[in-house]
């Protein structure tokens, strides 16, 4: 499949706030993208309106605060997704097909249990939770993330694994936990089966903490994925150093040409479909 | 008051007042009841016209009258410096003046800016009139048919550490007012998704009973998406749109509009602060914006102060015509509201289309999908006249020309007796690195990481130069930052503030033109050439003249400097009575300011860059220590502020600029509180690297050339070998080369003094300042 052919879905609610620039990127590299609300997947939208998910080859959850994020960060987009497209949902991912969150998307995917989906494609509790920074609030600043995956991954197929990526951390609730008791075993899990794919580190490259982790996350864990690779949440967004010049630091370091840290997720999941479908 | 005021036979609550053969004593006590915030002199005008037309008002009347007419939505004791002053300034690019201004961005896109105060309710509920002030804001830019792409807050509050045995039993903590606040605006922006990307936090015991919340947005258009405030034609539908209409926000204006006593405060608890929704607003935001691309509306204003009494007339009688309402129509939160209450309720998340009949379905069918409730309520008619009908019964039916204009005053003013005297200048401190350090930790100086990054000030990926700028993980403060708006276009928006309070208050004439002029230099600093401001005037009882001279002054002052630096005013707000038992606020000019940024890609941030790079001081250093940084940690409280040089400044700016543009500028920072000892602090920290500055002997006292505060200057670090280049550019201008960037401390030298501090000291005394003072460990 061409690049121009695949089809990004780019799914929204009231209180998603990141979908514009998510479309414009992926349209920048070539792809068929285009917002869809969720009302235009579950038949409530008028005829002309309405959307089937089969027909899309990448899902993309954006970050924002789907419904206000009122309960946990993410549980009411879940819910609605779940109540009323999850079988579509299964059929998509079983297909192999790219499902992407990111921030608000990645803890919406963690609700419907598609992340770390460890007892199957989606599982009926979540697993995991995205808690309250321990700062107590929102923190929005620069992050480093370091790949960690063994290649398993169709987000960072052009990302080699050790390089250091700058995304932008924005978010309150971004504390990847894990229940109480099963933690160890949990971690040892996402490791074997290869499902991590950032963590946050220093400057250098070193796991640290607060400020470079921002939310005290177990193992300095930002970004998962399932244990086929196709379904990737990511807690800061790549989207917003998507280009050089949105660098958090382009004035001192680089430049302002060309594309940036973030770009680099995109492309992959955009090869990945060009090549496999 | 039984007769005064008579139930109409309807199934509902409708009152009629018998106004026509009251006394004056009367009628003040009509306005008193009703809560109407109108004078004797205003409600005699509204007895001459009723008694012309033969009947008495009905509530839903008078009490449209005292939402139009009050201070807030008629400016009645402003205008007229506004006019004088102000609008008279003619600069090109302004597109149109409406609920915010609107300017040329090139040839096929234009964008919008207004800057509002939320005061009142924020003093009192800080943490829910921080949230309506955004939402309100968010509004009048929606309202130009422009998407909002840019929040900014200037905030001013008492000092965090006040005592609490001194604080007066009837005001909260500053502490308090100041975590609600910035956590209201925090829930709220961040959950809309617009940036907040600039912004001011100033401390005076002057904010201590009146504090001052102010929001400012900017918006982005493609001009054929453009909006009027106005209807266009006889049979357009009057279409509400966005949340319910209920209790809350019933009189916030006239509450508003009068000082803020025991009994405005006990008022605006009752439910004249509203409540804000996010999650509603952000799909009416969409909704809005995609029936104005569409080309489907006629005419768009939203509902702020006075609700659906005050967005009718207005948008009717702009067009020309006027408008009829069956106001049963409007979906509601609560039952057995009155239809006064429905009428000028200010429930938020409201927004009215004005849409020509055939396109009705097609704006419903839009908000439908994004399940924004809307409703067709009335139509635009042929007579100027406005008619509300309520389960077909008339409840108001007002000439608009009467209903809608408002008086406007020349209330007298009087300059202080006490004309303010220079002080006399202090012996100079023996230890000057003890001041400095004590500068840097003062919460008006001190870093602001703590606030700035708890608002989201990345979302819609377009902010190119960040309010935090520097060596990840070191970042300083900047002086603006600068958006993108489009992806195929190097053009970009610059976006700042500046505050005066406390220059206003020793010379308000100044205060006026320095507030201008410093969010001009921030413009500059980062590359972007001013183009339009929005001023927020937050001023005391204009009843008093004291205070009305203050206001006069600070409005003379911006207009001298805004029009001798060559931009627009297409917008601005005026708060007054901003006023407790405790006296006045401290008169608080503040302004936004916009520039164009023609390529972002020759931008410039304020942190030192390389070591050897030569640093040189532009503009010219004088004695200006009144109201300055220096003075109050002295505790020195007279002194004459700075005064501008406009002609010298409007040079500096077009010669930085272009030394910008060519790419000889490294770093710019420009010098302002703590004058260049903290603008030189700020840049070594920024870039993680020192920096050796040395004032010549011949120069002014050390203390004066560290602390001085100025006007028109900035600390310049240049690249190394654009020196000459830089110097030929900015030959007209006053420069001189005065360090070098290196080392690990920041080192100040004049003959054989020097201050000297390592970075990791200034870090952690800058840094540490405010999280000390508010955040519980």
């Amino acid at each position: 499949m061409k690049t121009s052919e695949v089809r990004v879905a780019v799914l929204l609610i009231e209180g998603t706030n990141c979908e514009d620039e998510s479309v414009a990127y992926f349209r920048y590299l070539g792809a068929n993208a285009e917002k869809v609300h969720l009302k235009q997947l579950t038949g409530d939208a008028p005829a002309e309106l309405r959307r089937r998910l089969e027909d899309y080859d990448i899902l993309m959850i954006p970050g924002g605060f789907a419904a206000g994020d009122y309960i946990r960060a993410g549980a009411i987009f879940a819910a609605r997704m779940k109540r009323r497209i999850d079988r579509d949902l299964v059929e998509f991912v079983e297909a192999g097909k790219p499902v992407f969150g990111v921030c608000n998307g990645f803890q919406v995917l963690v609700e419907l249990g598609l992340l770390p989906a460890l007892g199957g494609t989606m599982t009926e509790m979540p697993e995991a939770v995205l808690a309250m920074n321990d700062s107590g609030h929102y923190e929005c600043r620069p992050s480093f993330l370091r790949q960690e995956n063994r290649g398993g991954c169709a987000f960072v197929r052009q990302v080699p694994r050790g390089r250091m990526l700058r995304v932008i951390s924005a978010h309150a609730e971004g504390k990847i936990m894990f229940p109480r008791g099963i933690e160890k075993r949990v971690l040892k899990e996402l490791k074997r089966n290869d499902q991590i794919v950032f963590r946050y580190v220093d400057d250098r490259g070193r796991y640290a903490g607060y400020p470079w982790c921002p939310s005290g996350a177990v193992d300095n864990i930002a970004a998962l994925c399932n244990r086929d690779g196709n379904v990737f949440g990511i807690q800061p967004h790549p989207e917003r150093c998507f280009f050089r010049y949105l660098h958090p630091d382009w004035t001192r370091t680089g430049g302002p040409e060309g594309l940036g840290d973030g770009s680099a997720i995109f492309a992959s999941a955009l090869s990945y479909v060009a090549e496999r479908f | 008051m039984g007769d005064r005021y008579v139930r109409r036979p309807v199934p509902f609550l409708l009152h009629e007042i018998t106004i026509l053969n009251a006394s004056d004593p009367d009628l003040a006590a009509v306005s008193r009841d009703l809560g109407l915030a109108l004078s004797v002199d205003e409600m005699k005008r509204i007895q001459t016209h009723f008694t012309e037309r033969g009947r008495n008002p009905t509530d839903v009347e008078l009490q449209s009258l005292g939402q139009a007419w009050s201070e807030h939505c008629c400016y009645k004791s402003s205008k007229v410096f506004l006019k004088e002053f102000v609008f008279p300034i003619q600069t090109p690019d302004v597109i149109d003046r409406g609920d915010a201004g609107v300017m040329a961005f090139d040839a096929e896109h234009a964008y919008a800016l207004r800057i509002e105060s939320h005061n009142h309710p924020s003093a009192v509920v800080p943490y829910g009139g921080a949230t309506t002030g955004i939402g309100g804001i968010i509004r009048d830019v929606l309202a130009m048919g422009a998407q909002p792409i840019a929040l900014v807050d200037p905030l001013h509050f008492g000092p965090l550490d006040y005592p609490y045995d001194k604080l007066p039993r009837e005001l909260k903590h500053p502490k308090y007012l100041f975590g609600g606040v910035v956590a209201g605006i925090r829930d709220y922006g961040n959950r809309l998704g617009i940036p907040t990307v600039a912004g001011c936090i100033e401390f005076d015991e002057g904010y201590l009973g009146n504090i001052v919340v102010n929001v400012g947005c900017v918006g982005f258009a493609k001009r054929s998406q453009l909006q009027r405030n106005r209807v266009r034609e006889v049979g357009d539908v009057f279409v509400l749109c966005g949340g319910h209409t209920g209790r809350d926000g019933i009189h916030g204006v006239t509450f508003a509009s009068v000082d803020l006593t025991k009994e405005a405060v006990g008022g605006w608890e009752a439910g004249a602060v509203q409540l804000g929704d996010p999650i509603m607003k952000e799909p009416l935001i969409h909704a809005v914006i995609e029936s104005a691309q569409a080309g489907l509306l006629h005419g768009l204003k939203d509902l702020g102060g006075g609700g659906l009494s005050c967005v009718v007339g207005e948008l009717a009688l702009n067009g020309g015509f006027g408008a009829e309402v069956d106001l049963e129509r409007v979906p509601l939160k609560q039952t057995g509201l009155a239809p006064w209450e429905i009428w000028v309720s200010e429930s938020q998340e409201r927004m009215m289309l004005v849409v020509p009949p055939e396109n009705v379905e097609k704006v419903l069918r839009i908000c439908e999908l994004y399940d924004v409730p809307a409703t067709p309520i009335g139509r635009v008619i042929p007579e100027k006249l406005c008619r509300v009908r309520y389960r077909g019964e008339t409840v108001l039916e007002m000439d608009l020309e009467f209903y809608v204009s408002g008086p406007e005053y020349r209330r007298p003013t009087k300059a202080p007796s006490l004309s303010i005297k220079d002080a006399a200048i202090p012996p100079e401190p023996r230890d000057l690195r003890a001041v400095l350090m004590k500068l840097l930790k003062s919460p008006n100086i001190a870093s602001k990481e703590y606030v700035i990054r708890q608002y989201d000030h990345e979302v819609r990926a377009a902010t190119v130069i960040r309010p935090l700028q520097g060596v990840i993980g070191k970042q300083a403060h900047g002086d603006a930052a600068v958006l993108k708006p489009l992806v195929d276009s190097w053009r970009g928006l610059a976006v700042s503030v500046a505050s005066s309070g406390g220059y206003t208050a020793l010379d308000p004439y100044r205060g006026g033109m320095n507030a201008v002029e410093e969010v001009c230099r921030n413009l500059v600093a980062v590359g972007a050439r001013p183009h339009a401001l929005s001023n927020c005037l937050n001023f005391g009882n204009p009843e008093k003249p004291e205070r009305l001279w203050s206001l006069r002054e600070a409005i003379r002052g911006i207009g001298a400097a805004a029009s001798a630096l060559g931009v627009a005013i297409p917008s601005g707000n005026v708060s007054l009575y901003n006023e407790t038992a405790e006296g006045p606020v401290l008169p608080t000019p503040a302004i936004l300011g916009v520039g164009i940024v023609d390529d972002i890609r020759s931008c410039v941030t304020s942190d030192l860059k390389k070591n050897g790079d030569r640093l040189y001081l532009v503009g010219s250093t004088g004695i200006d220590l009144g109201g300055s940084e220096y003075y109050r940690l002295l505790r020195i409280e007279g002194g004459l502020p700075p005064d501008a040089d406009l002609p010298s400044s409007k040079a500096a700016m077009s010669g930085l600029l272009r030394a910008i543009a060519e790419k000889d500028v490294a770093a710019c920072h420009d010098l302002s509180h703590g004058g260049l000892a903290v603008a030189a602090s700020e840049m070594a920290l920024g870039g993680d690297i020192g920096a050796r500055v040395r004032i010549p002997v011949s120069d002014l006292r050390f203390d004066v050339a560290l602390f001085s505060e100025s006007s028109g200057r900035w600390l310049v670090e240049v690249h190394r070998g654009r020196e000459e280049q830089f110097l030929r550019t900015l030959a007209a201008v006053p420069v001189r080369e005065i360090g070098r960037v290196g080392g690990t401390e920041v080192v100040f030298t004049r003959g054989t003094k020097s201050v000297r501090a390592a970075l990791p000291e200034l870090r952690r005394t800058w840094s540490g300042a405010i999280p000390d003072l508010v955040v519980v460990s």
